[in-house]
């Protein structure tokens, strides 16, 4: 064991120096966006040579009840060499100009925030997700995604992830609420006592569990559209309506444990939100076309008891409670109405609901129209 | 915004530290008691203890709800609420021997601050059967994000 220990940990510390190489040559041509994220790597990479050198230092101790403990550690420090490897360089290492669009604006979301503000964020190829190992954020992007701004006010909803990983122990209270709540709204009235009311038992404690995951998933849409406003409601709405059934219907076999709510339900919530804080348009807009689509598709509403009327209430006043807690940047009306006059550009979220009035308005138009505006954020005129 | 990878990485990281917390601790109190001293500073070796002390204090209180309330656990992460059946499991089938997590979940909160040489045996009893708990546990994150080779 001793000698298979101190093999492990050379290789690693031969790579972790290899690795080390590779991110001092990659430093110098990397976007200046990129920069904060690049420190914070190259100290993660120390901090593991560090803890490799340490096991050495332990074995040569020769001490033998420590074995078992340097196994776990050597353990521990590869497979956290495996995520720095795989995942968390790969920003630095495959990084070129088309990422200052993405990265700019990361800074900026990451800025509005005083709890994110110091949290270095990079992008990566992939389907829409977040990868939160702090201190570092990685956010997933498709790569014409990152070229354009239609679909940026998606990192709106990854955002809230972050919003609420850093806020969790209140936010996992206030879902504990909700799926008392939800639980309190399931209960019938008729006392049975029999089998058929213990198999129900056992049905409605899925649904509250699973409402656990989806939740979170709700206040990360509706992070989306307090912060980014309609263009996030557009993006959010035109990216998913037409990848097929899944996204208006599944079984109950299904929704048990899902950890997404059926897109469906999402896009009730936020309608209703946007109609709340009176953006009616988009409130119909989102309505009209889900119906479109359900019924080219002959889906019917029915979320197989996961999700009836009387939750949407309880579900938004508790949203509304998480989103005071973790209290994101709002936008503000002048952002989101400054359709006239693109002098009155002043920020991200101005231009994103800009972007999207132009492709609604003149879809043949908006490529001309999209390359100027990104030179022009990206020349810090917004 | 549709996939779950992310919970992945979080239980993932969560379990690491973790982890690492333990052999931290347990590293630190061997050397003490075979009367060398630690290359890990004193401040680390108290963050160890600290982190472990506030992981079993939320696992004494989620325990006892499913196991004396027998309550379902809202308001808690899915692969928390697993790793407490995992423990349960483990306890049932006489998989662990430290009597801290069999019975007395906040004592061992205290036994981690404890000087004695009897009470440094029952801690690395403790972190021993956690760890192996924990290291099974994280098998399914790993799986998950790094897959077979």
């Amino acid at each position: 064991m001793q000698e298979l220990l101190e093999q492990n940990n050379d290789a690693l510390c031969h790579e972790i120096e290899q690795l080390q190489h590779l991110l001092s040559a990659s430093e110098k041509d990397a976007p200046d966006e990129l920069h904060a994220y690049i420190t914070q790597i190259k100290k993660e990479c120390d901090t593991l040579h560090q803890r490799v050198l340490r096991n050495l230092k332990y074995l040569e101790l020769e001490q033998e009840n420590l074995l078992k403990d340097i196994l776990s550690e050597t353990k521990l420090v590869t497979f956290d060499f495996f995520t720095l490897n795989g995942q968390k360089v790969s920003p630095i290492l495959r990084a070129c100009a088309s990422d200052r669009l993405s990265l700019k604006f990361l800074q900026w979301l990451h800025a509005t925030h005083p709890k994110a503000e110091n949290i270095p964020a990079a992008i990566c190829d992939g389907e829409f997700s977040i990868w939160l190992i702090q201190p570092t954020t990685v956010y997933c992007t498709p790569c014409t995604s990152q070229r354009g701004l239609r679909n940026l006010p998606i990192f709106f909803h990854e955002f809230g992830h972050l919003l609420y990983t850093l806020h969790k122990p209140e936010m996992d209270a206030l879902v504990n609420e909700l799926q008392k709540e939800i639980k309190n709204r399931m209960h019938s009235n008729v006392v049975r006592n029999d089998q058929y009311e213990q198999t129900k038992e056992i049905e409605q404690d899925t649904v509250v569990a699973t409402w656990y995951e989806w939740a979170q998933e709700c206040f990360c849409d509706a992070v989306g559209f307090v912060m980014c406003g309609p263009s996030f409601a557009y993006a959010f709405s035109m990216y998913l309506r037409i990848l097929g059934r899944s996204q208006y219907h599944m079984s109950k076999e299904e929704l048990m444990n899902s950890t997404h709510p059926v897109t469906w339900i999402r896009i009730q919530l936020l309608a209703d939100r946007a109609r709340r804080m009176d953006y009616n348009t988009v409130a119909d807009d989102l309505e009209e076309k889900w119906h479109q689509v359900a019924s080219a598709l002959e889906v019917d509403e029915d979320f197989g008891g996961f999700y009836d009327d009387p939750f949407l209430p309880v579900i938004q006043e508790k949203l509304d409670d998480m989103l005071t807690e973790t209290s994101p940047r709002e936008f503000q009306e002048t952002e989101v109405s400054n359709r006239r006059s693109e002098s009155t550009i002043t920020s991200p979220v101005a231009l994103l609901n800009i972007a999207w009035q132009k492709f609604l308005d003149d879809p043949a138009g908006y490529r001309v129209w999209e390359e100027e505006a990104i030179i022009s954020f990206l020349g810090n005129n917004i | 915004m549709m996939n779950s990878q992310w919970r992945a990485i979080q239980s993932f990281q969560e379990n690491q530290n973790l982890i690492s917390a333990i052999n931290t601790l347990s590293i630190h109190i061997k050397l003490e008691m075979a009367g060398h001293s630690d290359f890990n500073k004193a401040d680390t070796v108290s963050q160890a203890r600290e982190k472990l002390c506030t992981f079993l204090a939320e696992l004494d209180t989620q325990v006892q709800r499913v196991e004396v309330e027998n309550v379902p656990l809202l308001g808690v992460d899915p692969r928390r609420r697993q790793f407490v059946n995992h423990l349960i499991d483990a306890k049932n089938s006489y998989r662990i021997s430290s009597p801290f997590l069999l019975e007395k979940l906040s004592g061992g909160q205290h036994l981690l601050y404890s000087d004695t040489e009897k009470d440094k045996k029952e801690v690395l009893c403790l972190l021993d059967d956690l760890r192996m708990l924990l290291e099974e546990h994280l098998g399914s994150d790993v799986e998950q994000l790094f897959g077979g080779m």
